[in-house]
């Protein structure tokens, strides 16, 4: 556990540097591509480009009456199974901005059979490998979407989950949490994109509202500034722009539990 | 030659099953309070799809002097009188329409409090019941704004045939109160219905809530608008809200209803075409939910979902002739049925706990299954509250006998509906305040709707047919009409 920790806590390497990285914000469209559960395409066209993109890769997916803001890389062999240059990895942050909803047919793309995602919680009935003594520092990031302190499924609630059960295991240890915002505007696609400061601090009391739930005592959970050191890249799969708006968890357990 | 022997006794199983079913309590199928009778460990009931089972962990127990079973309050009802055990532990609008033809409105069913349209009505007047007698709704009045919340939304009465909600004494303005009317959810099965499958609740993107009283989680699927999380609460609700008992249930009392709910199970044991629905290696019944494990999901760690009827598809061909072509017709229409149940995808658009605030995207292509996953008994194990549209307009069925609220979301519009919503219950919103969560409503157990109609938590759907077709509307499914009669077969069976 102590390795897998570390290897969690890599340094910001930015693979976004090394493959076309793309950020726009447009109206998604929903290619119904019937190849099982799951299985149908979101695309969305660059405005500045008219490049249509096939951003399905994304953890969270988009919804037709509300514009979306697309970070991802452009896959090296992604194929085109829907009808768009693959972007992978993907981040989709869906905005208060309405669109028109619109649903095109599958015109003879077949889309991709769902399978399930590596980054899923597991139930409760499966058995959990607990962590070995000495127990380490644990350091954890969970990511948000844009303006978003909302717990996604299959991706910020697997980073949580991580937290929380690594934060039950090793216990009794403090546990310190950072939230971060992206505050610094930029533009994208002619619109401006920033963050409220005080974003920082509602996703970092949503982790803590979160810990405290599964049962990690109050007074053992403390939200600071920031956490020195790196957070975890992993989360982003290399992307460096949804990696502004996350929250950094560190473990401390205590020295009889070491 | 085995198999051959085997399936020539289907026949006489059928047989068996049909006249142990026809052995059934002989005693009146409505249970009064205080009647005292034992409740036996094996209990069947005759519906009109065929027989109903209810298997008592380590019964019989003799109900004399049960809290369950024995009036408590001053209007003369005891639990039992809204979880009737032959309506699978709900109440079908059908017993609710036999008491009034035996005893009007002295029948504590109709007490003014909740089982007539308003207190304020003339409650010798069958109109003045209309909505328990037509469509089996109890009234359930919620304090206006929630209790502790501040909500992000306005309500408003549109109309209300009811009554209640611009009553001056009981009404929204009066008494702070908003009436809403609901079908009381069956109380069985509760290994299931309270099991935590996973540690979170999906659809809140936090932890399963917490129970205030034991600071425990919980599975976040009891009650249609999740206003109370464990049964001790629902049984203090109950008692105050249906029972009219004004005083707090005692220890003791409380630990011998809760022993009562998580040791009854109820489901459909025979069909009236198909015969025994455990028979010929089917899981079919209420037998298997008393031993099976619960809280697992059918795609992962469980078995799928309704595969317990998996057996028939595989039934050999020189079997299959042996059996009448009324139950083998039968047999392979469940089948086809918790195939279609399980494997016909559609477009879910537009609901509320499921294309938001998840991530599953908008529209997300799925089955009935995608939120029906538990196995064995098809309730969430997620678990949570989800909008279908059954109470919302422009998707609800016209329910001209319903009240009708405009809700104005004060704060960010609904995701789904905008800034103003016009519903007949708003369901979860009347629990958390959040106009996001109007509408939404904690996912039913699928078990015994033979014995319970009508369905939704509104009664909006008087038949099976009725839920399959509201289905069909509101996500254009596009089933054939082969597949609308095998889903229902399917339901009637469960």
């Amino acid at each position: 556990m102590k390795g897998a920790l570390l290897l969690g806590v890599a340094l910001f390497t930015g693979a976004q540097d090394t493959q076309q990285a793309v950020r726009f914000i447009a109206c998604p469209v929903y290619r119904d591509t019937d190849n099982g559960r799951k299985s149908g395409c979101w695309l969305a066209s660059d405005p500045a480009t008219g490049i249509r993109y096939d951003v399905t890769a994304a953890p969270t997916k988009p919804d037709w009456n509300h514009a979306v803001l697309i970070e991802g890389m452009v896959a090296k062999d992604g194929g085109d199974p829907c009808g768009g240059t693959v972007i992978e990895p993907a981040r989709v942050s869906v905005l208060e901005a309405p669109c028109t909803r619109h649903l095109i047919k599958d015109e003879g793309y077949k889309g991709r059979k769902f399978a399930l995602p590596a980054r899923n919680v597991r139930p409760l009935y499966d058995v959990r490998k607990l962590p070995e003594k000495p127990f380490a520092e644990g350091r954890f990031t969970i990511p948000f979407g844009y303006r978003s302190s909302f717990i996604t499924y299959q991706i910020a609630d697997y980073y949580l989950d991580a937290t929380i059960n690594y934060a039950l295991d090793v216990q009794p240890a403090r546990i310190e949490i950072a939230g971060v915002a992206q505050t610094v505007p930029e533009r994208v696609s002619g619109q401006e994109i920033v963050e409220d400061a005080a974003l920082a601090r509602t996703r970092a009391d949503v982790v803590r509202r979160a810990l405290i739930i599964r049962g990690i005592a109050p007074e053992r959970v403390r939200i600071v500034e920031t956490l020195p050191g790196p957070f975890v890249a992993g989360a982003f799969d290399g992307l460096r722009w949804p990696a502004a708006r996350r929250v950094d968890v560190r473990i401390l357990p205590d020295a009889g539990g070491r | 030659m085995i198999r051959g022997l085997a399936f020539a006794g289907a026949t006489l199983a059928f047989a068996a099953a049909v006249a142990f079913a026809q052995g059934e309590d002989k005693k009146d199928r409505w249970w009064d309070p205080g009647e005292g009778r034992v409740f036996p460990a094996s209990l069947d009931y005759r519906n009109a799809n065929g027989t109903l089972r209810l298997l008592l962990d380590n019964g019989p127990m003799d109900t004399k002097g049960h809290p369950f079973f024995t009036a408590i309050g001053p209007n003369g009802r005891a639990c039992v009188t809204c979880h009737q055990p032959a309506d699978a532990m709900s109440l079908s609008a059908e017993s609710a329409q036999r008491q009034w033809t035996r005893r009007g409105a002295q029948d504590p069913l109709f007490a003014a409090s909740d089982g007539s349209n308003c207190p304020s009505l003339p409650q010798g007047e069958r109109a003045s019941h209309s909505l328990l007698l037509d469509h089996g709704l109890i009234r359930i009045a919620r304090p206006w704004p929630p209790r502790d919340v501040k909500p992000d939304f306005t309500i408003e009465v549109v109309r209300d045939p009811s009554t209640c909600n611009l009553d001056a004494k009981h009404g929204i303005a009066g008494a702070g109160m908003v009436s809403v009317f609901r079908r009381p959810r069956p109380v069985a099965n509760f290994k299931y219905i309270e099991a935590m499958g996973f540690a979170y609740d999906p659809k809140s993107g936090m932890p399963l809530p917490v129970d205030p009283a034991t600071g425990k989680p919980v599975s976040g699927n009891l009650m249609a608008d999740g206003r109370v999380l464990s049964l001790e609460a629902q049984m203090r609700d109950a008692a105050s809200a249906h029972l009219g008992f004004l005083k707090n249930l005692d220890k003791r009392d409380i630990e011998r209803i809760i022993d009562f709910e998580r040791r009854i199970y109820a489901a459909q044991q025979v069909d009236a075409k198909g015969g025994a629905l455990d028979a010929d290696g089917s899981m079919g019944g209420t037998k298997t939910l008393q031993v099976s494990a619960a809280g697992r999901l059918g795609s992962d760690g469980g078995i799928p979902v309704w595969s317990e009827f998996e057996a028939w598809e595989k039934t050999p061909v020189a079997a299959k002739a042996k059996l009448s072509p009324e139950v083998r017709a039968f047999r392979d229409s469940v089948a086809r049925g918790a195939r279609v149940f399980r494997d016909k995808t559609f477009l879910i658009t537009d609901s509320a706990g499921i294309n938001s605030p998840i991530g599953f995207g908008n529209p997300v292509r799925n089955s009935c299954v995608f939120c029906h996953n538990m196995s064995f008994m098809g309730m969430d194990v997620a678990p949570g509250q989800v909008d279908l549209g059954t109470t919302n307009q422009p998707f609800a069925d016209p329910a001209p006998h319903l009240p009708l609220f405009r809700i104005t979301c004060t704060g960010k519009p609904h995701p789904h509906y905008g800034r103003t919503i016009l519903t007949s219950d708003p369901g979860y919103a009347l629990t958390t305040g959040k106009c996001a969560d109007v509408g939404r409503i904690t996912l039913q157990s699928l078990r015994g709707m033979s014995a319970r109609a009508p369905y939704f938590s509104n009664g909006s759907a008087k038949d099976l047919r009725g839920v399959i077709d509201y289905y069909e509307r509101r996500y254009n499914i596009g089933y054939t009409e082969q597949e609308k009669q095998d889903l229902v077969n399917l339901m009637r069976a469960l």
